[in-house]
């Protein structure tokens, strides 16, 4: 592993830099993107040109996020601060920070899942280690307020900046994503439509990369072997070198699965390269392979064998940023495309093109206004290879215009008011809105509420593929989500808690099976629910996180949860160079229900992992410096049997053992 | 220090090697069919694992590693000798059939209905029994004719 990286010569400076142990669910600010320098000496930021030069973490507005305590952002008299954009651009609304170490360090085994471990607010059903899969017997929808799940179409994942789904099917591939390059991720709950337009009903998962901190390269080898023949590989590079930065990681797992048919595999390859053409400027070029195979097992009391899935994705993204003291400029095209292949002969190109374009300005000290514009289109071929069906496949396109205004009128008082006109080539005008509020009362605690309409407009699936049925007649989807929370922020503790209210009406539901199978919008539903989190941090070796929803979904109860509690223990020490830490954490989902109507009730499911690990640094402050870090996570310790699925039971007990270095 | 780091690797090279094949603790199963000479077995499967075999009569699969739990055993039924019966009676079988009681010489020369399915029909069945397997054993589960009612359990395929 060394030999390659003399290649860069002098300019290869290999690194420690262990990122700071996240030991909370928490903001610590280092993530946030404050990077604090002492006496006056600026570091660069990891976000480079994204520095706020528009004073995005001046003393008078923290906003990294919803969880950081404003003691957290102070500053002292001595001391600078610079920034980093911060990942949510919207203080009022409700959501979840979550440190990019979390997700790579969690003991659940995809991406997906890891984030619903940080928060009750989000439900991810599971099938097994690993595969989330595509089409019959998939898992991985993710479900917020009451949306999304099945299929995940309500709620949107933007990637970079990039909103990540397939133009069939509108919901993202829960396979193809790489922790390693995860820097932090935002869980917005209650869904953003005027900043993120369609399927951001229920809710965003907004995730951002990670970029070198300083100059040189720090390569990181991650590699672990567990039950069921399941190896996962994943390295990483992040280097810098002048106006350079650059980024890349593989990461690659293969399994037999826990039963017959349950296995596959998946390779996922993420680069990124971005170049400062001026203190002001820059340009950002992604892109990201994967490749995922594996098949549906089938219900464990007739399993299927056989049943696979082949899908290629790509996705290509470009951003260039303007940045002046008061104006940020954005400009990011992007496409995604996507082949599948599955067992019985289906076939399928799908298409997500699009680009955005965003002017950032701070009119006033008290006053921050955001302009956008969007342009999206999606469309596909799909064909039957074994009967030769060739279904009419019509795509859409959609262009939309959109603001929103960030006030502070008085201190400690925000502001947001947003609207989005969007103009659907399917479906005419479509105006969006939302309005929030937040007071930060002092001393920690904080009054926060908001209302917004969102929106979804249909997929090329639901509209057009007969698998099982399709209703050309569809329309979109509207919510109107509203919630009201309050909280206290410290140090060391955090207690949050939020009452929600999901109005819903049009919402695509199938209904029966095939060949009596439809598929329609059904008139108006209400989802009310409430959610409390509570946060210790860092109390000596200790940090402990619980947290809980209960909601009530009406009739709708397909797999969508009446209640949902996560919890977390940690304990961490330092010694010296050594480092050891002790995770528990836990799951537990009720009122799962495999039908509407509270029909096909599922035993509740209890689950609970431990992660054990070791991490020896030596920081030598030149190439002899590396960092070693072997690892154990226990899944399912106590060995329940349970599924979130009926008949796809998850493994019992089962263990993987792993081994990280970095350089 | 290294012989410390070298003295972990190891450790935990070990730790990997034993507890991550735990899965090979789980409990062998196969399906033998006690029914009667005329009964055949299809694509039997327990808790996770399916065979992809027809049993006849006396025969048994293979021994597999399937989920630890409980589970009737579940697999397509076909009675050969009410087939074979069928087909007579509907004339689509040419000549003897020897297990057709001499009803197919019977109705020799007379045309079979060209829309009568000479396709043999296998049902879903199921063990009314509940079997249980747990980790480090043997089951020879046998599947008996006092032993099976029909199977509508299937659930629907889930997909997102």
């Amino acid at each position: 592993m060394v030999l390659p990286l003399r290649q860069f010569g002098p300019v290869v400076a290999l690194l420690l830099a262990v990122p700071a142990y996240a030991s909370d669910g928490g903001i610590d600010p280092q993530d946030a993107g404050i990077d604090v320098a002492v006496d006056g000496q600026a570091t660069i930021d990891d976000r480079g040109a994204d520095a706020a030069t528009m004073d995005d973490a001046s003393p008078s507005a923290p906003d990294t996020g919803p969880s950081l305590p404003p003691s957290t952002a102070s500053p002292a008299s001595d001391v600078v601060v610079t920034a980093g954009r911060p990942i949510s651009r919207d203080r009022t609304q409700d959501a979840t920070f979550i440190q990019g170490e979390r997700v790579r360090t969690c003991a659940r085994s995809t991406l997906f899942e890891a984030l619903a471990q940080e928060t009750a607010g989000v439900y991810v059903p599971g099938r097994g280690i690993g595969l989330h899969g595509v089409a019959n017997g998939a898992t991985g929808g993710i479900k917020m307020r009451g949306l999304g799940g099945s299929p995940n179409t309500q709620i949107l994942v933007v990637e970079d900046g990039v909103p990540d789904y397939q133009g069939i099917f509108g919901h993202p591939i829960p396979d193809a994503y790489v922790p390693a390059l995860i820097g932090d991720a935002l869980l917005v709950k209650g869904g953003d439509s005027t900043l993120f337009g369609s399927n951001a009903m229920g809710g965003v998962v907004v995730l951002r990369s990670r970029w070198p901190e300083r100059n040189g390269y720090d390569v990181e080898m991650d590699a672990g072997y567990g039950s069921y023949a399941t190896l996962r590989e994943s390295v990483s590079l992040l280097g810098r070198a002048g106006a350079w930065d650059v980024t890349g990681a593989f990461t690659g797992m293969s399994t037999q699965g826990h039963r017959d048919g349950a296995g596959g595999s998946d390779m996922v390859g993420a680069t990124a390269v971005r170049y400062r053409l001026s203190p002001g400027l820059r340009l950002v070029v992604r892109n990201k392979v994967a490749h995922v195979q594996g098949g549906d097992p089938g219900p464990v009391s007739t399993p299927t064998v056989d049943h696979w899935f082949d899908v290629w994705r790509d996705t290509a993204s470009m951003q260039l940023v303007y940045t002046r003291r008061r104006l940020r400029l954005t400009l990011s095209p992007y496409l995604n495309v996507g082949v599948h292949r599955l067992y019985d002969g289906f076939y399928s190109h799908d298409y997500l093109g699009g680009a955005t374009g965003e002017l950032d300005l701070r009119l006033h000290r008290a006053a921050t206004v955001l302009l956008g514009l969007a342009a999206d289109g999606v469309d596909g071929q799909v064909e039957n290879r074994v009967t030769g069906e060739r279904p009419d496949v019509r795509g859409f396109t959609s262009v939309a215009v959109y603001g929103q205004a960030s006030l502070r009128p008085l201190p400690g008082l925000s502001v947001v008011l947003g609207t989005r006109g969007l103009l659907s080539s399917a479906y005419g005008f479509v105006p969006l809105y939302k309005a929030g509020l937040r007071w930060d009362a002092g001393h920690g605690f904080f009054v926060r509420s908001r209302v917004a309409r969102n929106f979804r407009q249909p997929t090329i699936r639901e509209l057009y593929l007969p698998y099982p049925v399709a209703n050309p007649e569809l329309k979109p989807e509207y919510a109107i989500n509203a919630d009201v929370g309050v909280g206290y922020l410290s140090t060391h503790l955090e207690i949050q808690w939020a009452v929600y209210r999901t109005q819903a009406r049009d919402l695509i539901k199938y209904f029966g099976a095939w060949p009596a199978a439809e598929v329609v919008n059904i008139d108006r539903i209400v989802i009310a629910g409430v959610e409390g989190r509570v946060a210790v941090r860092r109390l000596g070796p200790i940090s402990a996180v619980l947290s809980g929803v209960w909601q009530d979904v009406g009739r709708y109860t397909r797999q969508n949860p009446d209640a949902k509690v996560d919890f977390m223990l940690e304990i961490a020490e330092d010694f010296g160079p050594h480092f050891l830490t002790a995770n528990l954490s836990g799951e537990w989902v009720h009122g799962l229900f495999m039908a509407d109507y509270e029909r096909q009730p599922l035993s509740s499911v209890f689950v609970m992992d431990l992660a054990l690990r070791y991490r020896y640094t030596r920081d030598a402050g030149d190439e002899s410096s590396y960092r070693i870090e072997p690892y154990i996570f226990l899944r399912n310790f106590l060995d329940r049997r349970y599924a979130y699925v009926a008949g796809y039971t998850m493994p019992g007990l089962n263990l993987c053992v792993g081994l990280k270095v970095g350089i | 220090m290294l012989g410390s780091i070298h003295n972990t690797l190891l450790l935990f090279a070990v730790a990997a090697l034993t507890l991550a094949g735990c899965d090979l603790g789980y409990p062998e199963v196969a399906i033998i069919n006690r029914t009667t000479d005329t009964m055949l077995l299809k694509n039997p499967s327990f808790s996770g694992c399916v065979w992809n075999v027809v049993l006849a009569h006396g025969s048994a699969t293979s021994p597999r590693r399937c989920l630890p739990g409980d589970d009737h055993v579940h697999f397509q039924r076909l009675n050969a000798e009410s087939y074979c019966q069928g087909q007579a009676e509907d004339r689509t079988l040419p000549g003897i059939c020897p297990c057709d009681g001499g009803l197919a010489e019977a109705l020799n020369g007379v045309d079979a209905d060209p829309d009568t399915s000479t396709q043999p029909m296998w049902f879903n069945y199921q063990t009314v029994s509940i079997k249980h397997a747990d980790y480090g054993s043997f089951y020879l589960f046998e599947i008996t004719l006092d032993d099976m009612e029909q199977d509508f359990s299937i659930p629907g395929p889930y997909g997102h």
